[in-house]
């Protein structure tokens, strides 16, 4: 991605002329209800959409989530975006900055996923309805990751603390 | 009275709980169903009838028929043979006037024989036509299951959905459902075992990797091997990679008058009284069976005491007559061959029918049997198995004739016992014409009930034959549909859940007390307060709008420019990087779809913003024609990554030269410019447009830092009288510059000609979507054109107002607002063609007085741009 869209990047502010900008996750506003065991990752990852590759996708230090033929989810600390969006578009291929796009939250336990989604979870990661909004869910052993439009964070939030609810 | 404690009982003697049925205290102990503990009570009738308030007692005790059902804790239509009676439970008789031992509609039946036959609603009631709703409103509290209460509270609790998955699902807790399940899980297979009973099967799978829900009922099935069980609250959709049905066979009754006499019992709901909770049936019985299976409940009930007074062997010699007679609370005798027999319990069987419905609804197919005198599934679909006595493997029976008979003929032979319908009925119907059994399902309403044909649907096919003179192979079954077994609505919503899409500072709007109302799935805020001072404060200071929820899409590639042009009928190919051009989408038939700008940032990027409820839309069919074209060229949709808002008023520039360091003077960023650089130390893009019709910026930057710049905004444009605006001012702001909104001032049938965009699409193009089709309406003509009109009288028209020409409907109100900067109503409307001009006049219907409206063609405010382009 050339500059024109650096308009799409959250790490591309910077103080200036007195203005300190401020950055806020999607989920700031009710993470706060949720119990624990969930965890707000909206700014604690850099998101990026690659467009052009091939089957796979080399990005070293981030992780690559296949989301469509050809198209690609890379995560990253999200002090390494600017860093890993440089390398890949060095690769001549089109990256798109989703840092601010995408929501994330982690959670703890299949169950609640079950409440959600219709997804395979033993076949993570894929792309589906969650909580009638399309994500990318991620697994790590017990542990799920899920990305999501981040206007649907408020939606997203709530259906996942009344689901937990429902299994208390 | 309870017998003495059977082996494997269920109930748990070491207390004692109680319900409260119809204000009485019922003692129950732990393991009772509701019904069983009434029935231990002495109650004998559970129900009244659908329609004739017939007294129905126990029959399947399986949770099949409507016989037992009641409303408990306010819920209606409980299977209460199978609902565990609970502490504090609060049980309730339906469908009754006065009481379940003495109801007085009753009447119907002892009365109301000759006036309500089958289908009689469909020809006595339907003149006078005015009628109708009356009768309607009587038959409904004259008939019927249970009432939902509307005015009770909500039901505790909730109902949940969960989604599943197994290698095998099997149906059916029997003892070939349990085998396949044992297999499966021994060939390391992850398997879910379902059973309908109240049984303790999760012990018994203890430890070998089977999970067991029970009770839980399986009520269809679907492709991909999707099963929705509902197991308590809880709807699991559970999807298997083969599913076992074992759901085995119900027991089927016979047909003679007085069949559904409270006493006459299946031998299951026997076995059940006596095995389960102890208690003893009746004291005199008489047993008729076709099958083995039928005739074992005779040693089982003289186990429990009681009095076999006659035993009848169908598969040996078969009476002519049967008829059962009834005293107030249910069997008094039975007369068999003229040879009446004291008795108070009468069991009968007609065999057992393969439970097949799933596996119809999985795509099996359903063959009769001719020798058995059943259907049988065929055909298995892959990836389903039938195991047990769903095959068909119900042992020996003889095949009962369709209807026994009475020596009088006096009493009702019931088919269908849900619904009430006779074997009169079924003749009626048939000799009507309805000779086709779905026909006659739709007419006498067999099989739609409850039991959804469990208990009817073999006896009412052996009617159907016999009364078309055919066999019941030809007559076939109905269509087997989901649900199998009743649910509630509740259960297949599960938890409410609206997703709302919600802009970054969507908390400051609610903050700042603004009404917020739902657009498309977004939620926008309407006002903060008075419209008239934000509109007031645009043009004379400065305002500030959250248009986030417009759509946003690049289009990147060689061939985004030639993409654009053949999307769009404007022209994008000389549009100049960092410039912006207003474009409208039409169909292939050259209809308006959306619209929105297009900024190129450069040679082969694009930004493109839509409506906010037709993004979606947008996204879809560019994908689908950049699919069909194969041009170099991605398209990305980024609309919740950037927020956006509009700066606009005459004081927007020196907020914004307070923000950027970019050169925002009118030579710096010019009218339908797109700059990027940083405001407030944040990455942005501006759009120098003007939907509102002043001096505006809108601002696209990244969403995290939405509320951020929000703040600043307002913190820094205070001392210029900024203020908030939303969607209400928006629309004035709008409408007085007459700019269209897509969807609101056009329809599905729009074009650029009648919308009076004629100077939009550039016809020497070689082609571009809906060109075509605009040639075409140019030889021919708009038939209604879009104008703006002011109202002479003062008076503001409803927006859908009816414009009338000669007393005549001849156009509608699509927009309309006071204007303050008009000083006077104003409004887009669709008119007759020859109307679209300047003064033309024509009559709006206002509260049913016609006043006149004037027609303007341009702008009512700045109709030059003045104002924009300053």
């Amino acid at each position: 991605m050339s500059g024109a869209f650096a308009f799409l990047s959250p790490d591309a502010a910077a103080p200036e002329g007195g203005f300190a900008p401020v950055l806020r996750s999607p989920l700031a506003h009710e993470i706060g209800r949720a119990p624990a065991g969930v965890a707000d990752l909206s700014l604690a990852l850099g998101k990026l959409e690659v467009y052009g590759a091939g089957a796979s996708l080399d990005a070293p230090g981030a992780e690559v989530v296949p989301i469509a033929p050809g198209r690609f989810l890379v995560l990253c600390p999200y002090v390494r975006t600017a860093e890993t969006r440089t390398a890949l578009a060095g690769q001549g291929l089109l990256v798109v900055d989703r840092t601010g796009a995408l929501g994330a939250l982690e959670l703890v336990g299949e169950r609640v996923l079950r409440r959600l989604t219709d997804l395979d979870l033993d076949r993570l990661p894929a792309v589906g309805p969650v909580a009638h909004v399309r994500t990318v869910v991620l697994r790590d052993g017990d542990r799920f990751r899920l990305l999501f439009p981040q206007e649907c964070g408020d939606s997203m939030l709530e259906a996942v603390i009344d689901a937990l609810a429902g299994l208390a | 009275m309870r017998l003495l404690a059977q082996p494997g009982e269920r109930i748990d003697r070491s207390r004692e709980i109680s319900f409260v049925f119809e204000g009485k205290r019922i003692a129950a102990f732990p393991g009772d169903t509701i019904g069983s503990a009434l029935f231990a009570s002495g109650r004998r009738i559970f129900s009244r009838s659908f329609k004739y308030h017939r007294p129905r007692g126990l029959l399947c005790c399986s949770g099949h028929c409507a016989n037992c059902m009641m409303t408990v804790d306010g819920v209606p239509n409980v299977r209460t043979c199978v609902e565990p009676a609970r502490p504090g439970a609060v049980v309730r008789a339906q469908n009754v006037r006065g009481s379940l031992d003495f109801d007085l509609m009753r009447i119907v039946d002892l009365a109301g024989g000759p006036f309500t036959p089958v289908g009689f609603y469909y020809r006595t009631m339907i003149r006078p036509r005015w009628a109708w709703p009356y009768y309607e409103r009587f038959l409904r509290n004259a008939a019927g299951l249970g009432r939902i209460d509307r005015h009770a509270k909500p039901e505790p609790g909730r109902h949940d959905t969960e989604h599943r998955r197994a290698d095998v699902l099997v149906i059916g807790g029997g003892e070939a459902g349990v085998a396949a399940a044992r297999a499966a899980a021994q060939r390391g297979e992850g398997v879910i075992l379902v059973d309908e009973g109240l049984g303790s099967l999760a012990e018994e799978f203890e430890g070998t990797g089977v999970e067991v829900l029970q009770p839980a009922v399986a009520i269809a099935m679907y492709e991909g091997g999707l099963v929705p069980v509902v197991a308590g609250r809880v709807l699991r959709r559970i999807r298997a990679g083969r599913v076992v049905v074992a759901t085995g066979a119900l027991e089927q009754p016979l047909l003679f008058p007085g069949n559904d006499l409270p006493g006459v019992m299946l031998p299951g709901a026997v076995r059940k009284l006596v095995r389960d909770f102890s208690i003893c049936p009746g004291r005199r019985a008489v047993v008729i069976a076709a099958d083995e299976r039928g005739l074992g409940v005779v040693e089982e009930l003289r186990a429990a005491g009681t009095d076999i007074v006659a035993e009848v062997d169908l598969r040996s010699a078969a009476p002519r007559a049967i008829e059962v007679k009834g005293r107030k609370s249910g069997v008094r005798s039975v007369s068999i061959d003229g040879r009446s027999y004291s008795c108070d319990l009468v069991v009968m069987s007609g065999g057992r029918q393969p439970a097949y419905s799933l596996l119809a609804q999985a795509g099996a197919r359903v063959e009769y049997d001719e020798a058995r005198g059943i259907f049988v599934p065929t055909g298995i679909p892959a990836g389903v198995e039938a195991v047990g006595s769903v095959t068909g493997a119900v042992g020996a029976a003889a095949i009962p004739p369709p209807v026994f008979r009475g020596a009088s003929a006096g009493d009702r032979c019931v088919v269908c016992f849900c619904e009430d319908v006779t074997d009169k009925d079924v003749k009626r119907a048939v000799a009507e014409g309805f000779d086709s059994i779905e026909l006659a399902k739709r007419y006498t309403t067999v099989t739609m009930g409850p039991c959804q044909g469990k208990l009817c649907q073999l006896a009412s096919i052996r009617l159907y034959a016999r009364e078309n003179g055919t066999d019941e192979g030809a007559i076939g079954t109905t269509t087997a549909r989901p649900p199998w077994t009743p649910v509630s609505l509740a259960q297949l919503a599960g938890r409410p859940l609206e997703v709302a899409r919600k802009t970054s500072i969507h908390h400051r709007h609610e903050a700042l007390g603004a009404t917020i109302l739902w657009t498309g799935a977004w939620r926008r805020a309407h006002s903060y307060g008075d419209p008239a001072v934000e509109v007031r404060a645009v043009r004379e200071a400065v305002g500030v709008i959250d248009v986030s929820t417009l759509g946003k899409l690049l289009v990147i590639g060689p061939d985004a420019a030639a993409f654009l042009e053949r999307l769009y009928p404007n022209r994008f190919g000389d549009l100049r990087p960092g410039r912006i051009r207003y474009g409208v989408l039409t169909t292939d038939g050259g209809r308006i779809m959306d619209d929105g700008t297009v900024a190129r940032l450069s040679e082969t990027e694009f930004y493109v913003t839509t409506t906010s409820t037709g993004a979606a839309a947008v996204v879809e069919w560019f994908g689908w024609w950049n699919a069909i074209w194969g041009m170099d060229v991605e398209i990305v949709d980024v609309t919740g990554a950037a927020c956006a808002v509009n700066v606009a008023g005459p004081r927007a520039r020196e907020l914004m030269e307070r923000l950027t360091s970019l050169d925002v003077s009118a030579e710096g960023v010019k009218y339908l410019d797109a700059a990027s650089g940083r405001v407030a130390g944040v990455p942005a893009l501006l759009l120098r447009i003007g939907f509102v019709g002043e001096l505006g910026y809108e601002i696209h930057f990244p969403a995290p830092y939405g509320e951020y710049l929000w703040d600043t905004l307002l913190e820094r444009g205070a001392d210029l009288g900024i203020r908030p605006f939303g969607l209400e001012a928006q629309r004035v702001l709008r409408l007085e510059k007459q700019h269209i909104i897509v969807g609101q001032d056009t329809d599905s049938e729009s074009t650029l000609l009648s919308a009076g965009l004629t100077w939009l699409p550039k016809l020497d193009k070689d082609d571009f979507v809906g060109k075509w089709a605009y040639e075409l309406q140019q030889e021919r003509g708009a038939r209604e054109r879009l104008v703006g009109f002011e109202m002479l009288s003062g008076t503001v028209p409803p927006e859908g107002a009816q414009v009338v020409r000669d007393g005549r409907i001849a156009g509608r109100v699509t927009s309309s607002r006071w204007s303050e900067a008009a000083g006077q109503p104003v409004g887009l409307a669709w008119v007759p063609p020859d109307l679209a001009q300047d003064g033309a006049r024509f009559e709006i219907r206002v509260g049913g007085r016609l006043e006149t409206a004037s027609v303007h063609l341009s702008a009512f405010y700045d109709p030059d741009g003045e104002r924009l382009r300053s």
